[in-house]
């Protein structure tokens, strides 16, 4: 989790009518721009940027504290604070603290669960004597789930400071305003309603459905990290594991591939195969005596298939083939080798095999 | 070891005469307009109760479509291969198609090397589809936020889930109107799904011994379930088909029983 540096000007939390407190704020966010090129909006009236990199280079966190208070403190009040991850940086600001790396749960542990703004489930954790956020973090991320949600899940990261983020934090649409008037576009203040309608969806969808969904696949994301989940594109390719690839899930990215449509000289015709084995799997493929099958330089098997064995499980009866059609292509290995793909009936399975150096490989199951 | 076996396809393929072909091909014009209309509707609510199933699997459905908050389980043919056992994954990808379709999300769990060409013919929506392929021990949490914001949330459980786990998913899935399709494999399921489809009957064509390709795969798919599903139901079906589809196996080949 990012150690970050929050400032926090009481004064200016709240927008007034004629726009002075977000024009005071932009002021505060310029002057700390001069200290760090990253700096982040959080909502009006709070920002945070990395501390690591500004401290090592103002040559502490705390020469760097005294750095920004004073460029900014002259134009309104400011309460600073370090802490890892957002949440934790935020309530540090507010009592004026560092909190030491990796001290944040420790930091945490004695506050009321009321802190995370969920009074939902801080009424049901009090009924079940949890008061404090070290007593909700203690409970097994597992039961959490099962009892609070996806919802309950979040707060529970983050009381155990494990994560930084709670939704309700960020105020997106602020700081977006905050840009406009920073490139000087509106200089009496006042926010476009423009800007509440282009505002893209969150999850870049448009519908209430794609907003439910893509809350959910966040929930998945925070648990099993971005990677955890997965969406498939599809793409122009030969063999079953070239045509499609998987990207980690982010409703912002854009859609399908062009090459779909493209014949490709050599793709074995449909039906595809329901699973495509991440590493191929280990065969064995002999005739009705036991002896090894293999596929000679003209591409023809020396002998007829009989048993099927994949992965060392128990033989099954080859029923029917068809093939072997050479693939002259680079495979999962770097090289350029020769190879051979085969259809397979054996057992209630039917199979792709590839062949390659005299090795047979289950590259898919029609499944 | 060439000997030419005659090609199922030629076979099966109504002959190019005038009348039977007629009605199947207007039949088939029916159900793909059908399909169309059902496209266009806007994205599937959650005010609907059923969400919709591709013709040959919906007759085999009680209620014609997905029943919201229900709680499916399919089982392909014993002694199928690792990792997708004996056309269980074909059923399941078959049944959220055209859901799928029509706007409704899936997630995937648990399934490590999803055949993304296979799903895409069988009419699975990639771009409103996530897969979460190695869930780890973590499955059950995983599913469990699944069906909290996906409407069609396919599981195969890495591991045999405890029954407290399972009953647990299954009140979720109720509780949200989510549907959940458990693909067991070997982990098994200790609940009582609302309905059981199995596969029986498999046989690929297409492939003798070295020529043509696979083409297609007949199987018997059977569906038991509680109270109005309580009698067994058969269906026939090409899945896949020639196209990757699916399709009802008119010939009827199987010997369900």
């Amino acid at each position: 989790m990012d150690r970050l540096l929050v400032l926090r000007c009481p004064d200016l939390l709240d927008e007034d009518e004629d726009g002075a407190a977000l024009r005071s704020f932009v002021e505060v966010v310029d002057a700390m721009e001069a200290y760090c090129p990253w700096i982040t909006t959080v909502r009006p009236g709070l920002c945070s940027l990395p501390a690591r990199g500004p401290a090592r280079y103002f040559g502490g966190e705390g020469a760097l504290i005294r750095s920004i208070v004073g460029a900014t403190s002259d134009i309104t009040p400011v309460e600073v604070g370090v802490a890892d991850g957002l949440f934790a940086a935020v309530l540090a600001a507010r009592r004026g603290l560092v909190v030491p790396p990796g001290g944040t749960p420790d930091f945490l542990a004695p506050l009321p669960v009321g802190i995370l703004g969920n009074p939902g489930l801080a009424e049901l954790l009090a009924r079940l004597g949890i008061h404090t956020l070290g007593d909700f973090a203690a409970l097994p991320a597992s039961h959490v789930l099962g009892r609070f949600g996806s919802d309950g899940v979040t707060c529970h990261r983050v009381a155990g400071g494990r994560s930084g983020e709670l939704a309700e934090l960020r105020q997106p649409l602020a700081g977006r305003r905050l840009d406009e008037q920073r490139r000087g576009g509106r200089p009496d203040g006042a926010p476009r309603r423009a800007t509440v309608v282009d505002e893209p969806g969150f999850w870049g969808g448009v519908s209430d459905t794609d907003v439910r969904a893509g809350r959910s696949l966040a929930a998945v994301q925070d648990l099993l990290g971005p990677d955890g989940v997965v969406t498939a594109r599809l793409q122009g390719g030969r063999g079953p594991a070239q045509r499609a690839r998987f990207v980690t899930w982010n409703a912002r990215e854009p859609q399908e591939d062009s090459t779909l449509g493209a014949p490709w000289p050599g793709q074995i015709p449909p039906p595809a195969p329901v699973v495509v084995h991440p590493t191929p799997l280990r065969a064995e493929l002999v005739d009705a005596r036991g002896e090894p099958v293999r596929v000679s330089g003209r591409c023809l098997l020396t002998t007829a298939p009989g048993r099927l064995s994949v992965e060392e499980a128990p033989w099954a009866e080859v029923t029917a083939w068809a093939g072997p059609w050479p693939s002259d292509e680079r495979w999962w290995s770097r090289s350029r080798r020769r190879s051979a793909r085969m259809q397979a009936v054996a057992g209630a399975e039917a199979y792709l095999l590839l062949v390659e150096r005299g090795r047979w490989w289950v590259e898919a199951t029609y499944g | 070891m060439f000997v030419v076996s005659p090609d199922r396809r030629d076979v099966d393929a109504p002959p190019p005469g005038p009348s039977p072909r007629r009605s199947l091909d207007r039949e088939r014009d029916l159900a793909s307009l059908a399909v169309l209309a059902e496209r266009t509707r806007p994205v599937s609510s959650s005010q609907t109760r059923l969400l919709p199933v591709v013709p040959p699997l919906a007759d085999l459905l009680p209620d014609g479509g997905l029943r919201r908050g229900s709680t499916v389980v399919v089982t392909g043919l014993a002694g199928g291969g690792p990792e997708g056992s004996g056309g269980d994954i074909s059923v399941a990808l078959a049944l959220l198609a055209a859901a799928s379709g029509t706007g409704s999300w899936c997630a995937l769990v648990g399934l490590p090397g999803l055949g993304a060409v296979a799903a895409h013919d069988l009419g699975i929506d990639l771009a409103r589809s996530a897969v979460v392929p190695r869930p780890g021990v973590a499955w059950a949490e995983v599913t469990a936020a699944l069906i909290e914001g996906v409407d069609l949330v396919m599981l195969c459980p890495p591991f045999p889930p405890r029954p407290a786990m399972a009953r647990r998913l299954v009140a979720r899935a109720r509780e949200r109107r989510s549907v959940l399709v458990v693909v067991p494999g070997r982990a098994g399921w200790p609940e009582h799904p609302d309905l059981h489809l199995g596969v029986s009957d498999m046989r690929w064509d297409g492939a003798g011994t070295g020529e043509g390709y696979l083409s297609g795969r007949r199987m018997t798919v059977t569906a038991t379930g509680r109270r109005s599903a309580a009698r067994p139901r058969h269906r026939h079906l090409w899945l896949p088909s020639a196209t990757g589809a699916v399709a009802e196996d008119a010939t009827g080949t199987g010997t369900a029983g």
